[in-house]
């Protein structure tokens, strides 16, 4: 790449160019003036060539041409060290405007982040900054220990108009008006001078002027003077094509390019302009350039070059080395060698002799580094790099010589700083150049000096170089951040907007939220102060949902907010506004079509809950009923199908959940839905998409002044909600609509005021949102919008029920006595009522007697009544479905009432269901039926826990021992166990022991347990046994009085409604649990208990008078239809010296079923069954130790001692038979017998006993098999066709007898 | 003294930032474990510059800023750990150390089944052993 392509190229060509000092007299200007123009500037758009092809021959004797080649003219009053001052009030001039320019030029919207990379990419910073930029290199010209600056001719101009114009140019070459420079000897004040003479064609002829110029020619010698004639066009005004001044002027930023430069130029003048700045260059300028050059080569290689001048050099500098030591090292006059070596160097470099150039830089900067001249040793080591880079060699060398000039500038300290600053803008381009960008940023972070507003610029340029790809975007953003940051220190509003604004398109799609929330709020704060509060409040309503930042943040953001939105004074309106949260998936509509909902928490409750519910109450149409919209489409047209129905004058609820992210509390008011209606149906559905697109299109606005001028049509009634929403609180609002006239109803969104001010949109837009959120009747297909639309059907009588008095708690077997009230404020009647409940075992339905009943005492048993048997078994009714009788109907004012029973099944938190389906009478409408869903909730605490436990009575058949255990559960709760009773006539149970010694504290107190033994005795067995014929029951007494004597209490009746209702479901559901028995052998009991009346709790509606806890299916044996009975002596005393020891049994069989029994007998020798062996064996072993507790219980305590002793006596003898059988099974082996149905009979056994001891008889098996009649072997009965029982223990104790 | 860690996902989001400084100086600290991360791509984009770290998750000096250090560790599903630290001579085994540490915290916490992954570690007991970890880091370096 040719290094004068690049930027800096250009820029050095433009900037490291001759310097040319322009003098003329005021009649000279004034002449320029007429064209607008100064002198200077009528001539500057010529001075530079790019074409010019001249010769140039320097030290080496090999001649070039240059092609391009400018002179810089500045005014001698200019050519001096600029004004710091002054200088810096220019840039932030310049700064301010082109913020100005900027930021009007800025979209409002944020930019795209490709967008500003594309602007930005390859530095293509905004034009203003290179300005910028120009301006700062500007401000460090004229410095003195740098020659290029230093002019390298003077042009003299005096006017034909002038008096004596030759003494004139003698007196503007006056040395008390030059610049500094030449008078102080920093500069040789032998300049090449050159002498113009000007004239102005307006004045007259140029007579006078050939005249003056022959005589200035003689004075001041041929070549060197010269003649322009200007402003020859004397009547009408030139037009340039193309203003040659324009584009230069504006440049310089005084004189507004819409002027008429150059008014009276015409081309003739231009091109004797340009004659004469060309000649001017070629013919002076470069040949005095060249011959300085030359002669200062000369000079220098005499006195510097060569070995021996070196060593001199050297040992000269090092004798002068510990005197003068300035800050800015020695003065060097115009004649000293090292300033005739820069001043060489630098011509050289302004003729493009870059070779040249650096040869003498490197030569001086040695020197001057030697002499800590810093500031002339950066100087050339800068001069050097740029040098170097022209060249394009050695890139290291280049760089290395600029951060080294830099780095010395920066320690000089302040005054070295704007150098520095020069330095480090050509060292960025230098490296920009090479496309080393992102090591150009960091040397722009450098150049920050403490100039605010100077680093502001710099690092807005950094940041420009982190954006050239690859891109380093972050940090692209953050240095805008910094940047816009020092902007705004500076009161550069405007510029610091900008800045942030870019950076926002970093960062504005990261989740860098805090970063973030700081651009948005300063852009906010900015834009506010600026008064454009409406953008303002844009940025700031990004950042109101800031729960991620502190406390005092979050209070800091939103006040700032108010007090924006406050300046504005007006509401905004905001769609989707970030506050509070609206948690769309929480959506929840609840509408009313045939379905209706007594509550909220049966609204609530899943639909395929209801629906399983409610199957066999609701109608079925077709065969193929998958769901209800299908069902219903039997009936009603697409249209109605299409969406949901609701009915006028019935609230549509939906459920929104707000979320205050914060955590301050925020106050929200007026929130209501935003709802469309359309009165007529017929409308909507004829181009059904269009009008929802153009609605849609219309924009929002509309949209909401139509829905509000809509209410006041009083079509539909939205609800309005005020809430506080304290810190990160979530609150679950309902909002309704209710329609009032039939069309077609739409919710569209919700609205709310926040802080008063600020309104809030939010549409249920569901385009993104799971559908399956929503409650609806599975419309997965259809589109989510269609959700919140609703047909709207006129008026129909709609079921308003409720359960009174309902508990919120209960205790388990409590049993109430409950209302359920119906009413239909409408005047239209309502039939057919059905009902069906979720929990029978909770909700029975009860007669419409027994409305007026009471607890307890429908409960007792009348005294005089005996049990009918039609009252004792009355469950005809189905228990799925209640169809209430035929002719109900609700209707007006009076509230239809029916009993229901409520019994507490099983603890826990339980929800009662309740369906009541009715049909609308008399008015003809879509929907012909409704159902109303009853939800209750209720917890069940424990109270009493009954368990029972039988065994066979080893005494009697048929009779059974019984152990009730109770224990109450409660914490606090004390019961009074009133009565036992069990259910059907089979069984007659009986106390053991008096009901005083059960409880003696007449009560059972919280945490007590309590057991009790009962007989019992199966009746029906018996009865049936002995008198076959007699069918007539007879009453049996099941019931038992636990009570002790003397309360008033009387016997409950066990089969009255309730009580035989809710034992007919709990026997379901206790069947359900246990492996069912044959239905002879279980017997059900009832416990029936009264809670004390001392301490009952506020969450009780009344105290329950009666409780009622069912045990069902308590099994009576374990053995089947056959039970058997072995009957043999317990104890006996044989002398086994003598001869073994025969013992008779008896074993009493009993078949309870009803089928004839084939029953085996099967006894098994000891021998043969090693188990029992080994069990009797060790039985015996262990009664010689008398430590086994298992034995104690078996036989009386008095044997036990008898035992020990003969065993301690003989304790090897059990021992020594081993393997040999204690005892034998004599007779024989099997034995069959017929037993017939209901029979019993006796089996003689035989056994034979070696030697005293504890004998288990137990190793007997007994097979049966019933003999089932035809039909009787139906699948429950399989298997229990045949069975094989295990005998039990049966201990007997045989005694050697002395 | 360790000023900043965080942990970055693997879509340059922030999932987990603390500061050990008593003054106000999120923001800045935010800014700079922003920046790294342009730092940590372009390591992991030209690996021929750290072509002897192939397979080494820990990334170095990521930059140095005039009062911070910065130090990165990328782990193999592409999160990030920052470091920032004023330390301006903190031996290389230090903070190898501090990252080995700090990553087994890390992937306990996400082993977390109740932690969704890519959101921010809210876990309060990750907090206790990393300030634990940044204190050890502290100890270390001056002992």
């Amino acid at each position: 790449m040719d290094p004068a392509k690049t930027p800096l190229g250009q820029m050095l060509l433009d900037e490291i160019t001759p310097v040319v000092m322009v003098l003329s007299t005021p009649s000279v200007e004034e002449a320029c003036l007429k064209n607008g123009l100064s002198f200077l500037h009528m001539l500057t758009p010529f001075s530079s060539f790019n074409n010019i092809d001249v010769p140039v021959r320097t030290a080496s004797d090999q001649p070039y041409r240059l092609q391009k080649f400018k002179l810089r003219l500045y005014y001698a009053s200019a050519v001096r060290k600029p004004d710091l001052e002054v200088a810096k009030e220019h840039l932030r001039q310049v700064i301010t405007e082109a913020g100005e320019k900027q930021f009007s030029e800025l979209s409002l919207d944020t930019p795209e982040i490709n967008h500003v990379l594309e602007n930005y990419q390859s530095g293509n910073a905004p034009s203003w900054l290179h300005f910028f930029n120009k301006e700062l290199i500007r401000a460090v010209s004229f410095s003195e220990h740098e020659t290029f600056d230093h002019p390298v001719a003077c042009l003299l101009a005096v006017s034909s108009k002038d008096e004596q114009p030759i003494n004139r140019f003698i007196d503007l070459f006056n040395t008390n008006k030059l610049p500094s420079l030449l008078n102080d000897g920093m500069m040789d004040p032998k300049i090449l001078k050159h002498y113009l003479l000007v004239h102005d064609n307006q004045d007259g002829l140029a007579d006078r002027a050939t005249k003056i110029l022959t005589e200035m020619r003689s004075t001041f010698g041929t070549s060197d003077c010269a003649l322009l004639c200007i402003n020859s066009s004397t009547d009408a005004p030139v037009k340039h094509e193309e203003n040659p001044w324009a584009s230069y002027l504006w440049q310089n930023s005084d004189g507004s390019p819409g002027q008429h430069l150059g008014f009276f130029l015409n081309t003739d003048d231009i091109t004797m302009i340009k004659d004469l700045m060309q000649d001017f260059s070629s013919k002076h300028i470069i040949p005095s350039m060249e011959q300085k050059i030359r002669v200062l080569n000369q000079q220098v290689s005499a006195t510097r070059k060569g070995f021996r001048n070196q060593i001199k050099n050297l040992w000269w500098r090092k004798g002068k080395e510990d005197g003068t030591d300035s800050a800015n090292g020695p003065m060097y006059g115009f004649s000293s060698t090292e300033s005739q070596i820069r001043v060489l160097g630098d011509y050289a470099f302004m003729l493009k002799d870059y070779e040249l150039a650096l040869s003498n830089y490197r030569l001086i900067s040695t020197d001057y580094k030697l002499d800590k001249a810093w500031k002339r040793y950066a100087g050339v080591q800068e001069m050097m790099g740029l040098a170097y880079f022209m060249l394009d060699q050695s890139r290291k060398e280049a760089e290395y010589c600029m951060e080294n000039a830099f780095t010395t500038y920066l320690k000089l300290g302040s005054s070295g700083q704007q150098n520095a600053t020069r330095c480090g803008l050509w060292w960025i381009e230098m490296l920009k150049a090479r496309d080393l960008y992102k090591e150009a940023a960091p040397i722009y972070f450098r150049i920050c000096g403490e100039d605010i507003l100077h680093s502001a610029v710099m690092l807005e340029q950094a940041s420009y170089c982190y954006s050239s790809k690859p891109s380093m975007l972050r940090k692209f953003g953050f240095h805008l951040v910094l940047s816009g940051d020092r902007y705004n220190k500076c009161d550069q509003i405007k510029h610091a907007i900008r800045t942030y604004r870019s950076a926002l398109s970093v960062f504005s799609r990261t989740t860098w939220s805090h970063i973030k929330d700081h651009v948005h709020f300063h852009i906010g704060q900015w834009y506010a102060s600026l008064g454009m509060c409406d953008v303002a409040v844009k940025h700031m309503l990004e950042i109101l949902a800031c729960g991620h930042q502190s406390k005092t943040t979050q209070e800091l953001f939103l006040s700032d907010f108010l007090q924006i939105v406050q300046k504005t004074g007006q509401t905004f309106e905001v769609s989707r506004l970030q506050l509070p949260v609206i948690n769309t998936s929480s959506l929840k509509v609840v509408f009313e079509d045939h379905r209706t909902f007594g509550s909220a928490s049966a609204a609530n409750t899943r639909e395929s809950l209801w629906r399983s519910l409610e199957e066999e109450i609701i109608p079925s149409f077709s065969s193929t009923k998958s769901n209800w919209l299908e069902l219903q489409s039997k009936l009603i047209s697409k249209e109605y199908r299409e969406s949901n129905v609701c009915v006028a004058g019935e609230a549509v609820k939906v459920n929104v959940e707000f979320k205050n992210p914060l955590q301050i509390p925020i106050p929200v008011s007026g929130v209501t839905l935003i709802c469309k209606h359309f009165p007529s149906a017929v409308e909507v559905k004829s181009d059904e998409n269009i009008s929802r697109r153009e609605n849609d299109n219309a924009g929002k606005c509309e949209e909401l002044t139509a829905c509000r001028d809509m209410c006041s049509e009083n079509s539909f009634l939205a609800s309005e909600v005020d809430f506080l929403l304290r810190g990160g609180e979530t609150t679950m609002v309902q909002l309704s609509v209710t329609p009032r006239e039939e069309g077609t109803l739409e919710v569209i969104g919700v609205r709310w005021k926040l802080l008063g001010s600020i309104v809030g949109f939010h549409d249920f837009d569901f385009n993104h949102v799971k559908k399956n959120t929503l409650k609806g009747k599975g419309k997965g297909k259809r589109s989510t919008n269609e959700i919140l639309k609703f047909l709207v059907i006129k008026s129909i009588p709609k079921l308003q029920g409720s359960i009174h008095p309902f508990p919120d708690k209960a205790h388990v077997g409590d049993l109430w006595h409950l209302v359920l009230e119906l009413r239909n404020p409408s005047e239209f009647p309502v039939k057919n009522l059905k009902m069906k409940i979720s929990h029978p075992r909770f909700l029975n339905i009860g007669n419409q007697e027994s409305m007026k009943s009471e607890l307890p005492a429908c409960l007792m048993k009348k005294v005089d009544s005996v049990p009918s048997g039609a009252n004792a078994n009355p469950f005809n009714k189905s228990d799925t479905v209640f169809m209430f009788p035929e002719g109900t109907t609700v209707q007006g004012a009076t509230p239809f009432a029916w009993p229901l029973w409520f019994r507490a099944a099983f603890p826990g938190k339980i929800s009662l269901y309740i369906s009541i389906y009715y049909e609308i009478g008399d008015i003809s409408s879509v929907i012909k039926y409704r159902v109303l869903r009853l939800q209750y909730n209720l917890q069940v605490l424990p109270s009493l826990d009954v368990s029972f436990q039988i065994s066979p009575s080893s005494l009697r058949l048929q009779e059974f021992l019984v152990r009730m255990d109770v224990v109450n559960k409660t914490a606090s709760e004390d019961f009074l166990v009133n009565q036992l009773s069990s259910i059907g006539s089979n069984w007659e149970i009986s106390l053991l022991q008096p009901a005083d010694t059960i409880f003696p504290s007449k009560s059972l107190k919280a945490g007590q347990a309590v057991s009790c033994f009962l007989t019992l005795k199966n009746c029906r067995s018996l009865l049936a046994a002995k008198d076959n014929i007699s069918l007539v029951p007879k009453p049996v007494k099941n019931d038992i009085i636990l009570v002790p004597q003397g309360s008033e209490d009387s016997v409950y009746d066990v089969s009255s409604e309730p009580l035989v209702n809710f034992h007919h479901y709990e026997k379901q559901q206790q069947e359900l649990q246990h492996e069912a028995q044959g239905d002879l052998n279980t017997v059900d009991f009832v416990l029936i208990s009264r809670p004390l009346q001392s301490n009952s709790d506020a969450g009780f509606v009344g105290p329950p008078v009666v409780m009622s806890h069912y045990a069902c299916h308590c099994s009576t044996a374990s053995t089947g239809p056959i039970s058997w009975l072995l009957d043999g002596p317990r104890t006996l005393h044989h002398n086994f010296s003598a001869s073994f020891c025969e013992i008779n049994l008896k074993m009493l069989l009993h078949n309870s079923s009803d089928a004839t029994a084939f029953v085996r007998i099967t006894t098994s020798d000891s021998a043969v069954n090693g188990g029992h062996l080994n069990s009797a064996n060790t039985a015996v072993s262990e009664s010689s130790s008398d430590d086994q507790g298992g034995w104690r219980h078996v036989t009386p305590v008095n044997e036990v001692k008898v035992t020990s002793n003969i065993s301690g006596t003989q304790p090897e003898t059990p021992l020594s038979l081993g393997s040999v059988s204690p005892y034998i099974w004599s007779g024989s082996s099997s034995t069959k017998i017929r037993l017939e149905s209901m029979s019993s009979a006796e089996i003689p056994l035989q056994i034979c006993m070696f030697s005293p001891g504890i004998y288990d008889l137990s190793n007997y098996v007994l097979h049966w098999n019933l003999l089932l009649a035809e039909g009787q072997g139906d699948q429950d009965e399989m298997r229990r066709q045949s069975g094989k029982c295990v005998g039990y223990t049966y201990y007997l104790t045989v005694l050697q007898s002395t | 003294m360790i000023v900043c860690v965080a942990v970055v996902g693997n879509q340059n989001n922030p999932l987990y930032i603390q500061s050990f400084t008593e003054a106000d100086d999120a923001l800045k600290l935010h800014h700079i474990v922003h920046c790294s991360l342009d730092v940590v791509d372009e390591r992991v984009n030209n690996p021929k510059k750290s072509g002897p770290m192939l397979n080494e998750a820990f990334l170095g000096l990521l930059y140095p800023t005039d009062n911070y250090r910065v130090y990165g560790y990328l782990t193999n599903t592409k999160v990030k750990f920052i470091l920032v630290t004023t330390d301006l001579d903190v031996r290389d085994a230090d903070v190898r150390n501090f990252f080995r540490k700090f990553h087994a915290a890390y992937v306990d916490a996400v082993s977390n089944p109740f932690h969704v992954p890519d959101k921010k570690i809210t876990s309060r007991s990750f907090a206790e052993r990393v300030s634990t970890i940044v204190k050890s880091f502290g100890l270390s370096s001056t002992g």
